[in-house]
């Protein structure tokens, strides 16, 4: 009499475990499994959206954009808006702020909504007098675009110089890089270049927040 | 790492919070068997502890006290699941009060007030499990199981602070609950929740960045919070002593049936001896340390899809 009813429940748990878990792996696999063929030819949502082209082959490493972006936004303490990253492997070099996404992590999970993607431009500003410095945007941004300072207890990130760009100016990083690795313009213009792709492997997969950027990759 | 020990308390407090006001309306129901006497001490604890882990909160935020007016805005992003709490944990802390005052001054409660109060306690417990699994960049977060493992740890551990303040507030007569019983089943719920979400990040499903994450907790440096804590103190050893207990007090109840003789008032004196030593009161605090472990290991192993620094 036990044994049957000890053996009906582990049969239903069974059965009930499987169905979890089927559930489960389903709600798992499903968003890292939908890697769609992304190719440069993908217009952005947005036709006037602007963004960064960025050619590995060009690039020398000397990090000027890094540090003529320190100076002209003056940087908090700790907060790194544009960084040079390097390859061990190929050497390759790899600039990278806030790629302004078409579907920005950022602007969806900011509870003070202190982040605003402009209609004009496509250009994601964080306004930091609004921040109040929860950190959730750091985790989801897969990019690592905002940068917290623990000097001033609040975010800060890369807005594309929008007040430059909107003075017909350029914005630091891409004024002062020698070799014109660094350029910026329309995306759905830049998209049409020759050789661009927008998922580098290694990356998080562009199809999280589709990254406003085209790179020229070294190989 | 971003998060620390300040966000797992007020995750921790949530749920407990939550799972407190979820026992005491189980009680209250009929739920926990006839006569529990689990249905006051919850409602007294859950909007307070709710309300202490929202004050730590706003101290881990950046600008909690050098800016509080700023916190206003908080209400502001209905697309940030963050906003939700907010609303969430507010409204369940106002409806909570009422309902513990109410409880407590013994005067009557409508009815709609104390549903209201127990679906905000769900969507309590649920939003600290959504809250984390929303964020696609962390794959050890990013998953359905995510609010469903912290409703069910959610629920143990209120039942459980519930269990233990239940004899310092109610100095009646032990009932025959079916709190063990309970007891036995989210533990035993949640432990094959843990497996099939550990079981999905080890098998790879959710990238290499949730394969690292599960490693860190099965095996890397938080092996000994998860196989000590979690799974020993916070679920092993409880079930192992609440099925004995139920088994014990299942015998007793028939004793009471074939043996006549025996008087009633002695063989519940005995179940209520049980129910109060300190090995159950070491159990509750046990499932509660387990609670703990596993907000602690969540946030500190989450690893993001890619470190910022490593290109190919």
């Amino acid at each position: 009499m036990d044994n049957s009813k000890s053996m009906l429940i582990s049969r239903r748990k069974v059965i009930k475990v499987s169905a979890v878990a089927s559930a489960a792996l389903a709600l798992g696999i499903f968003p890292g499994r939908m890697v769609k063929a992304d190719t440069v030819k993908d217009a952005p949502s947005n036709p006037s959206q602007v963004g960064f082209m960025y050619d590995q082959k060009k690039c020398i490493g000397c990090k000027a954009c890094q540090a003529a972006c320190k100076s002209a936004n003056k940087w908090e303490e700790g907060a790194e808006w544009r960084r040079v990253l390097t390859s061990e492997k190929t050497k390759a070099f790899l600039s990278i702020s806030c790629n302004h996404c078409d579907k920005p992590a950022c602007v969806t999970v900011c509870p003070v909504s202190a982040y605003t993607k402009r209609e004009k431009d496509g250009v994601i500003i964080h306004d930091s007098t609004k921040c109040v410095g929860c950190k959730y945007c750091m985790y989801a941004c897969p990019y690592h675009a905002p940068q917290f300072s623990d000097d001033t207890g609040r975010i800060t990130k890369c807005h594309f110089c929008y007040e430059l760009q909107d003075n017909g100016e350029n914005p630091a990083c891409v004024s002062i890089c020698p070799t014109g690795a660094l350029t910026y313009g329309n995306l759905t213009k830049l998209r049409q270049t020759q050789g661009g792709i927008t998922q580098i492997t290694g990356l998080p997969n562009s199809e999280l927040t589709i990254p406003s950027w085209v790179i020229i990759p070294k190989a | 790492m971003h998060w620390h020990w300040l966000i797992v308390i007020y995750l921790f407090l949530g749920g407990l919070g939550a799972g407190a006001y979820l026992t005491s309306f189980a009680a209250e129901k009929g739920w926990l068997g006839k006569k529990s006497r689990l249905n006051k001490a919850g409602y007294y604890i859950a909007a307070p502890i709710v309300a202490f882990g929202t004050l730590l909160l706003v101290f881990d935020l950046g600008q909690g006290l050098h800016k509080p007016w700023l916190l206003i805005r908080l209400l502001s992003n209905f697309s940030s699941v963050m906003t939700w709490g907010v609303y969430i944990l507010s409204a369940f802390i106002i409806v909570g009060l009422f309902k513990g005052y109410l409880t407590l001054r013994n005067k009557p409660v409508p009815q709609g007030l104390t549903l209201a109060g127990a679906i905000l306690a769900l969507a309590t417990g649920a939003y600290t499990g959504i809250l984390l699994a929303v964020v696609k960049a962390i794959p050890f977060w990013s998953t359905g199981i995510m609010p469903i493992l912290f409703v069910v740890s959610a629920l143990s551990t209120g039942l459980s602070l519930t269990s233990l303040l239940t004899p310092l507030v109610d100095e009646g007569d032990f009932g025959e609950g079916r709190e063990g019983e309970a007891h036995i089943l989210l533990v035993g719920a949640e432990l094959i929740i843990v497996a099939i979400f550990l079981g999905t990040m080890i098998s790879g499903a959710n990238g290499p960045a949730g394969q690292e994450s599960a490693a860190l907790v099965v095996s890397g440096t938080y092996a000994i919070i998860f196989w000590g804590c979690f799974i020993g103190l916070g679920l092993l050893f409880p079930v192992v002593v609440f099925i004995i207990q139920n088994l014990l007090f299942i015998q007793a109840a028939k004793q009471v049936v074939t043996e006549p003789s025996v008087k009633t008032g002695e063989s519940a004196a005995t179940i209520q001896k049980g129910h109060h030593s300190y090995l159950t009161i070491g159990t509750d605090i046990s499932v509660l340390i387990g609670g703990f472990a596993l907000r602690a290991l969540i946030i500190f192993a989450a690893l993001p899809i890619w470190d910022g620094q490593t290109i190919p």
